[in-house]
């Protein structure tokens, strides 16, 4: 099973509207999509609008890949669940975000194995066929927590 | 999913959690959560939902360190818990702001003693500093 998500309740049709049309041409895969508050309603795949945080990790660690929006967040789970992830940028332009910070993160994001870049519509196909026979995950080497120095300064500020 | 990397710092500490979705309480198992309405910089009716349900959530449970990684009600959250309770406060610009510190990110440095972002290039004499990132 293909899991595609938004990651938040914005929406982000565009990202839906391929994922439809892929599910479409691809009539033998599975396609489940959580599209948050979007408007457009997919026929070829199946959807939700949003999956509680267990159900949601449920679904994430049945999926052969993850698709979603170029997020910290899908990321974080991706990587936790070791699946290959495709990430679509929000765009400010299309009004998917208040600023272009996606596709700043996906500039750096995308070095990260298991992290496959579509930096557009056009280049889902080619980011979904390289996550499927790619073999790399997200997260090799990831620890479930942040840098030990880091934790550490924090904790120093919390108690003193 | 930021803040949860940063669970250890908090272990034995007496915590409560904050999020925009009810379904976020799942997440932080054995803590005290609430849920406020989540608002984008041009809805005013919500923007004074938001400040009545944290003033409400800050007034009973009167933190000492208020933490948060944005965005914008975390931001409100810290500037009034600075102005109602001199609470001590830190703000953690997301990871994903790699070319910027966030709007809300700017704007929380006034009510901020320990303003941080994730991005060692983005560090600034007189702030924002840098201690690390979640990654």
């Amino acid at each position: 099973m293909i899991f595609v998500t938004v990651g938040s309740m914005m929406a982000f049709d565009r990202l839906i509207l391929s994922m439809d049309k892929w599910a479409q041409a691809h009539a033998d895969s599975e396609v489940l999509a959580q599209i948050g508050d979007g408007t457009y309603r997919p026929s070829h795949m199946r959807w939700t609008r949003m999956l509680p945080p267990s159900k949601f990790q449920e679904v994430v660690r049945n999926a052969v890949i993850m698709v979603a929006h170029a997020g910290m967040g899908s990321y974080f789970v991706a990587a936790e669940m070791r699946k290959p992830i495709v990430m679509l940028p929000r765009l400010a332009v299309n009004r998917e975000h208040t600023t272009d910070h996606q596709l700043h993160t996906l500039k750096w994001l995308r070095e990260r194995p298991g992290v496959y870049a579509a930096m557009s519509d056009e280049e889902l196909e080619l980011a979904i066929a390289k996550a499927m026979t790619g073999g790399s995950v997200a997260g090799a080497g990831f620890t479930s927590f942040a840098p030990e120095p880091f934790v550490r300064r924090v904790r120093e500020f919390l108690v003193d | 999913m930021q803040m949860r990397r940063l669970q250890p710092a908090f272990d034995g500490l007496d915590v409560v959690f904050v999020g925009v979705r009810s379904a976020y309480a799942e997440e932080v198992p054995g803590h005290r959560f609430h849920a406020v309405r989540d608002v984008t910089r041009w809805d005013r009716i919500g923007l004074a939902i938001l400040v009545a349900q944290l003033t409400f959530i800050l007034m009973r449970e009167r933190p000492h360190v208020v933490v948060t990684t944005g965005s914008g009600p975390g931001m409100i959250a810290l500037a009034l818990a600075k102005c109602l309770l001199r609470a001590r406060t830190m703000w953690i610009d997301s990871i994903a702001n790699c070319e910027q510190m966030s709007l809300s990110g700017s704007r929380a440095r006034r009510f901020c003693d320990v303003w941080l972002t994730q991005w060692p290039h983005l560090r600034r004499t007189g702030g924002p500093d840098y201690w690390g990132a979640v990654l």
